[in-house]
Parts: C-alpha cells; structure tokens; sequence
C-alpha cells in the first residue's frame, strides 16, 4: 500500500551493530530539514546479536504511526536481508552493505515479482580504504541513505559534527565516509518526492519518545523521588531520570525489587513527596500488594506501567496493551482507584502531571498505562502542552489548627478526608492496614468497618464526575465507529488521514484517555448512532470493551484484535476498513 | 529538637508517646517492654511525638502500631524495611523507626533487610525475635530451633535456623544490637545509640512468647544474657570480634551494641547529586520540594 506524502525508510542489523544510532542521527537530520518523522523500533531481548530495526516513516506533516511496509530497506547483516525482505514494498528499494550477497530462489522470486531494486555498497572496504575503521561503514551507509532524499549534505555534516564533537580526532574521517555514502551511485533506486514544510521553526521541533515525556511531565509536576527496578520498556524513565539528576536534584534511585519499589514510594509519599515509580506488567504484578495497601490507608500513590506481551516474561521487548485489566483489578479488596491510558508526547506529558493531582486529591492509586510503542517510539511535536497546576489538597499553617486525630479519616460526602503530613503538630494518626476508625485504631467492629469502607468506595463517585469522557474524531455520519485506547489513537488518527484523501468510508474514533473509572454517557451516545459499532484493542480479549459492556450492556461484535506484539500499522486498520462491504 | 511545623520545644514526656488504645498482647508478652523501652528511649533524646514515624509489620508487633504515640503506619506483612526508607528519603527530619517480626523480616522480607543494610538508611529497625509466628498461633520461623515441634511441623522444624545478629554482622552494617524484652532499661538504652547513630541501626530484641515459646520466657534469658561492655576491652568497631561474640545463642548470651562504624555515612549523604559534592548542595527534604519545575533547559537537549 502506497500513502501519499509518506517515504518509509527502515534500517535493519544485528542488534548491537550500531542500528538505532544510525536512526537516531538520520531521525534528527530529517527532522532539521523540515520533515516530520515517527520513529519505531524493534530489537530482540539481548545485547548482542539478532535482529534489529529502526523504521522510520516521514511525512509532510505530523505522523504517529508505522506503515507496515517501507520504501527504502537499509541492511547490514546477511540474517536481517532474510527478515526484512519482505517489508519493502513493490517498487520499492534495497540498500546494502552484505559482501557476496547471493539470493536463495525464494527470495529471488520475491524480488522479481515486486520489483525490487538492490545496490551493494562495500562499505566495510570503503572504510578502511579511506583510512578509518570498519564499524565507520555505517556513516558510508547513511551517506548512502542521505542521497536518496536530495537534501544537501552540508546538513548531516552538521550533525555529525556535533555527535562526535567529544571525539574530535574522528571528525574528519567520519565526514569523509558520509561523503563516500553520499557521492556513492545510486541512480538507479527510486527517489522519494519530499514536500519541505516552509515555517522557520522546524529546527525547534522535538523528537522524544513516550518515557521521555512522561519523565518531563513528573519533572515539571514537582516530583522529587523516583525508585524503579529496570524493566523493559519503563526503562528508559530510570536511565533519563538519573541522567538529568544532576539538574533536577531529584532522587533518582535504582531499588532491589519492585516489591521494595512501591512500599518505598508510599513511605515517601506518605511523608509528602511526591514520588513516581514506572515498571512492566511482570513488575506490577509484584507491587499489587502494595497497591491495595494503598486502598486502604488513603496514601497518594502513582505507577507507570509500561505494557509488553505476556503471560509470563511474554516477548519482552515488543508491544501490547494486555494489561488493563491487571491495572483496574490490581490489589486484593475494594477501593477507589483510577486508570489513566497514555498515546502521545502531549498525552504522556499531561497524565503523569494529572496523575499526582488526582492521586493528591482523591488519596488514591493511580496507575498510568502505556505501550512499549508510546515508550519507546520516536515522536517529532513542535512543543510540549501546557503544564498542569499543581493541586496538592495536603493541610498546612493555619489550616492544621483545628484539627484533630480523628479527622484523618474523617467520614466525608465525598469519602474524601482531610490529609496532613507527619511532622505536623499533634494531630498524629495511624495509617493502619488494618481495618481502623477515623484516627487509625484498629477496629474490627461492623459498625466503623462498613462505614469507612464505603467512604473509600464512595470516592469513585466524586472521582468519575472529575474525570474527563472519552474524546470522538472523525465523522459525525460515520460508516464505521471505532473505539479504542492507548497506541490504537495514534494509528486510527493517520489513517483517518489517509482515508479523508481517499473519500471512500467515513470514519469515526472514540478514544478513552481516562479509562477507569469509566465514563459512559458520550460512548453511549455513540453506539447508538454507530452504524457499525467496532473495538479495537492491542489485546486478544478486549479488555476495555469487555468493561464498558459490563457497564453499559453494549455488545461489540466487531473487533480488531492485534496480539503479535506488533502495534496496529496503517495497513491493518485501513485493510480492515476498506474489505468491509 | 523543635517541631518543624510550629517550632515548639516543649520537652516531650512519656506521656506524648502514649495512646488511648488498650494493649491486646498476651500477659508477660515482650512487647510490652519493648514499646516501653522505645517510648523512654525517644523521651530521653527530646524526640517529639509528632516528629516520629513508627512503621510496623504485620503480626503480634504490628498490632501495637495504635498503641504508640507519633505518627503510625501499619504496613504489610515483612515490608516495614522499605516503608520506612522511603519516609526516611522524603523527609529526614523525622526520626523514623521500623518493627519487624522473625516472621516478617527473615522470612517474606529478608531481602529488604539486606538491602536496608547495603544502602544503610537512617532508621532504627528493631527485630522482634520471638522464634515463631504468634499470630497465626505458633508456627515454626526462621529462628526457631531445630527440631523444635510447632504448629504445622508436628515432628519437629528440620530447616537449619538463622542467626539474625551474625547474618546482619555478615553484610556490611553500620550499626547491630542486640537487647532482651525482659530488661526495659537495657533496652533503652540500646535504643537511644541506635537512634543516635546515623545509618541502618539495626536492633535484635530476644524476645519472649509466653503462649508459643515455652522453651526461652523471660527467666531462660535473665539467666544467660551478658552486655558487651563487662568485656573487659571489648572494641565494638571491630566486626570480626562482634561476629565472634554474638555466635552463642544458647549458654552465654552477649547483649549490647555488638558492633558500631562512628564513620558510617547514610544513604541520603550518599546521594552525589545533593549533598554538594558535585554543585550545589540541596538544604530542603524532598517533601518540601514540590512545584512546578520549568523544564525548557532540558527540552534542549530533544531539539
């Protein structure tokens, strides 16, 4: 499938063999030259060996989302030709650095039927004959790559400079290879039509993935305390977080396990920093505990849960969105909580800051949810949203006088108490796991056990009145009405695009940004004008469409499913789209 | 020390750390020497009520955490260690003090102690050692002698039993004690050096079970205990030494601060990007923290 104005280019390699720093430094200098890209990656779970890419899709304008096929495939290693042959697209081109690359009959026929170009450049022998090293091959190959697009070379000169400008001494021969790569003949491949957008302000534009944002968004809401155990995709929120703690003066600490992890963050949270923890559903799992401690003594707590394929250690390194479930029923009892689902840089961004509003105000867990394709995938914006102000509703000064012990869990309408910190004057209190009276005690009395277990639960009532509903797009006479969460918006939202241009079917999208508790009344609306009603969840059950269900009765007959660990590309939505009769 | 809320100084008694609460332990229990002992401890070094943060376990000790003065938290069961680090690292101006049964703390949360250890946190951990489960009604624990018949090991506990003490003086603490329940004044005395000591102070209290451990009540250790300091030369510095002298659990038992670095740094000193060490020091808790931070210098590095 060709889509006007997108040029897909993927690099692909053993994992290690330097893969993302070519699509990093190409990401970027397509980015300064006035192009939009969104970057995807996909690497096998180990260090060295396997195969590895780095696709990137570019388009006029802004784009969130893969295409299952590209146009260019840059190859660096015999076993990913093998992989990845059959990605590019009919037309499409093959560049490549494999010495003595001969085609098994499979492949051949693949490549005659679509029509497939090849160029071999010898870039390992380019290298050394230029005098530098063999691993500098891969600036011959982005040289290589560069020419394709027609944009001046003096620009990617400029960004190798400045990657290399802690190692001056190998400047010179880097810049000599990319030149080698650039002037390289390659008339013969196809050349992509790029419309260069003409504001002055692309320069500016930021290229970040889902945890970058979602570390800014807990930098800029004042929080002071992070702990994580590494898990893949949170990962890269502890290793951003700790690299820039030197500026923020955050607490930035790696912790023995996640169990550790989330009692040391409603210890820190309890005393009134506000605290971020960020893991993966396996992670999660050992921190529900934990949560529901949370529940039931009122403490403010907030988790990332960045979500990859399970059961089990499931396909570590690749996508999914299975965990709502394990997110809305975590922790064992009843209580109020709230499930906040992640897409984008601005949505990353804006959550983790409403997350510590609404775990402040309501004293609650809330647990923010992304995909390893939000986490780890590359988004170009021109600016980050709008901060959220910060709204604690902790009691301090004046307001502390009159307060007493037996206020901390007071019996409110709202099931909302008034919340100070230890180290206040004299109105102590327990915060009891145990079930307990307003001060804390203990109590095991039917009495005070129901009644501040329905103040707990209460809450949800407050809270759901708090929350935003489920944002709609597209067609208000749509053909076909979607609804979906997490990454499914990214990808719905350029397909929509597409599709406009197209003036085939019309399409509408429900998305639901705050997922749990759920709100109704616009989704219910929706259905009932929905022509033909369709949930789509990167997940094998539809878990939200399960939910709602349960909440409304409507039934989704229709659904697209996605559980390969694979995000939804353009071609699986707009396939599905165009065989419906 | 002076409230941080309203800088009062009003010299904190006994009274403070008192509750309305009725104790719920068994006659003769430890515990109540232990609470006790806490309560003189904290008063005798001027602690106020409301700048403490007790955090207890889950079982016979936790069920004490509304019956102590102060602020309170009842956590999960063998997961008070990291509770308390993580109040400890948001707010170090309150004095913060972890319980925890062999149950809890050997047992499910042994790896937080060990950690607790490694990263030596400013908090006093106190080791209720009763050698059972009280609260689920006598079974064997990490500390139960071997061979012993419990609930739910009718012939007898056939796992090897671990020395807390030696196991803590294994890893590379700062500070280890060891009291009995049965002596109020040793205990708050031990205490009031563990709450002195800046670091992981961590405490064994030997404690009686007069309804599950009819073996070692209070009388079996009055008869055996002995404080490190009637050793004539006795260096608490010296690890191997302390390794030495706690070994015996059974004839002589050595009591006291058993071991103590004068040079330990804790974990929040250690933080290279706050204490100073590498640009500015930071003199706020992270709890006083919170604001909106602008973050358009960091955005640079994205363009």
């Amino acid at each position: 499938m060709n889509f006007k104005n997108r040029f897909v280019v993927k690099v692909v390699g053993e994992s290690g063999q330097g893969v993302n720093s070519i699509g990093e430094v190409l990401a970027k200098a397509l980015k300064d030259n006035g192009l939009f890209i969104f970057g995807y990656r996909e690497y096998p779970s180990l260090i060295k060996g396997g195969d590895a890419s780095y696709q990137i899709d570019i388009n006029n304008q802004e784009i969130k989302s893969s295409s299952a096929q590209c146009d260019v495939l840059m190859c660096l290693v015999r076993s990913s030709f093998k992989k990845y042959l059959t990605s590019v697209r009919k037309n499409g081109s093959i560049i490549h650095s494999v010495v003595k690359l001969t085609l098994t009959p499979e492949e051949e026929f693949f490549v005659k039927e679509n029509k497939i170009n090849i160029e071999f450049i010898p870039a390992k022998d380019i290298a050394i004959e230029l005098g530098g090293k063999r691993i500098m091959s891969n600036t011959i190959m982005l040289g290589a790559i560069w020419q394709i697009f027609g944009l001046e070379i003096r620009k990617m000169e400029d960004n190798i400079k400045e990657i290399f400008s802690k190692k001056p001494d190998v400047i010179e021969i880097n810049l000599k290879c990319l030149n080698a790569g650039f002037n390289y003949d390659l008339s013969k491949l196809q050349r992509p039509k790029l419309e260069i957008r003409q504001t002055e302000n692309f320069k500016d534009d930021l290229l970040m993935s889902g945890n970058h944002a979602i570390s800014l968004g807990a930098i800029a809401a004042g929080v002071r305390v992070f702990y994580a155990y590494p898990m893949t995709p949170s990962s890269s929120i502890l290793s951003y977080l700790s690299s820039v703690y030197h500026e923020t003066g955050m607490i930035v600490k790696q912790i023995e396990d996640e169990i550790s992890v989330a009692n040391m963050a409603i210890g820190s949270m309890h005393m009134g920093a506000r605290t971020m923890i960020a893991t993966s559903g396996g992670g999660f799992d050992l921190m529900t505990e934990a949560v529901s401690l949370t529940g039931i003594t009122e403490t403010p707590f907030v988790c990332v849960i960045a979500q990859r394929p399970g059961p089990g250690t499931g396909l570590p390194t690749w996508t999914s969105a299975s965990d709502l479930n394990l997110a809305i029923y975590s922790g064992h009892g009843e209580y109020t909580k709230c499930v906040i689902a992640a897409h984008d840089i601005a949505s990353c961004y804006t959550v983790t800051q409403q997350a510590f509003n609404i775990a402040e105000k309501y004293q609650i867990p809330v647990i923010i949810l992304t995909e390893k394709q939000i986490a780890e995938s590359i988004f170009q914006v021109d600016k980050m949203p709008q901060d959220i102000p910060i709204e604690r509703h902790i009691l301090e000064g004046e307001e502390l006088k009159n307060i007493t012990s037996l206020d901390r869990y007071k019996n409110t309408e709202s099931g909302v108490s008034p919340r100070w910190l230890p180290g206040s004057c004299d109105a102590v209190f327990d915060a009891n796991s145990d079930e307990h009276l307003s001060d804390g005690s203990l109590t095991e009395d039917a009495f005070p056990a129901k009644e501040i277990y329905q103040k707990r639960i209460r809450k949800e009532e407050y809270l759901l009145k708090d929350l935003p509903e489920p944002e709609v797009f597209g067609s208000q006479d749509p053909d076909i009405s979607f609804v979906g969460w997490g990454s499914v918006k990214n990808t719905m939202l350029d397909v929509m695009d597409i599709l406009n241009e197209r003036g085939k079917k019309k399409i509408a999208y429900l998305h639901y940004e705050y997922v749990y508790p759920l709100k109704i009344g616009v989704f219910q609306n929706f259905a009932k004008n929905a022509k033909k009603l369709v949930l789509i969840e990167n997940n094998a059950t539809g878990q939200l469409g399960n939910l709602i269900t349960s909440k409304t009765g409507v039934l989704f007959k229709n659904r697209l499913m996605k559980f390969d660990g694979r995000p939804f590309f353009l071609e699986d939505i707009i396939e599905y789209i165009e065989s419906e009769e | 020390m002076s409230c941080i809320t309203c800088n009062s100084t009003t010299t904190p008694t006994m009274k403070d750390f008192q509750s309305k609460n009725i104790f719920t332990w068994c006659t003769n229990c430890g515990n109540y020497g232990i609470h006790t002992a806490i309560r003189r401890a904290l008063v005798s070094k001027k602690i106020s009520a409301c700048n403490t943060l007790t955090c207890f376990d889950i079982g016979c000790n936790g069920n004490g955490s509304d019956k102590i003065g102060g602020y309170n938290f009842h956590g999960l069961h063998g997961r008070s260690i990291p509770l308390a680090v993580g109040a400890e690292m948001a707010n170090r101006k309150i004095t913060v003090i972890a319980f925890g049964g062999d149950g809890g703390t050997l047992g499910e949360g042994i790896g937080h102690l060990v950690h607790a250890v490694r990263g030596n946190y400013n908090i006093t951990f106190v080791l209720h050692n009763n050698l059972n489960y009280g609260l689920t009604k006598g079974q064997a624990s990490v500390t139960t002698k071997k061979n012993m018949k419990m609930n739910s090991s009718p012939d007898g506990t056939n796992s090897e039993l671990l020395h807390p003490a030696r196991f803590v003086l294994s890893l590379e603490s700062t500070f280890v004690a060891r009291s009995f329940s049965g002596d109020v004044k040793h205990m708050s005395k031990v205490f009031e050096q563990a709450l002195d000591h800046k670091g992981f102070s961590f405490v064994e209290i030997l404690q009686s079970c007069p309804t599950y451990n009819k073996e070692t009540p209070h009388e079996w250790y009055m008869d055996r205990v002995y404080d490190v300091e009637t050793i004539d030369g006795y260096d608490n510095s010296n690890r191997e030494l302390a390794l030495k002298t706690a070994q015996d659990q059974e004839e002589r038992i050595a009591i006291g601060v058993l071991y103590q670095d004068k040079k330990s740094v804790p974990q929040i000193d250690r933080q290279l990007n706050r204490n100073g060490a590498m640009g500015t020091k930071i003199e706020t808790e992270p709890y006083e923290e919170t604001r909106q931070y602008d973050i358009s210098k960091l955005l640079e590095k994205f363009r």
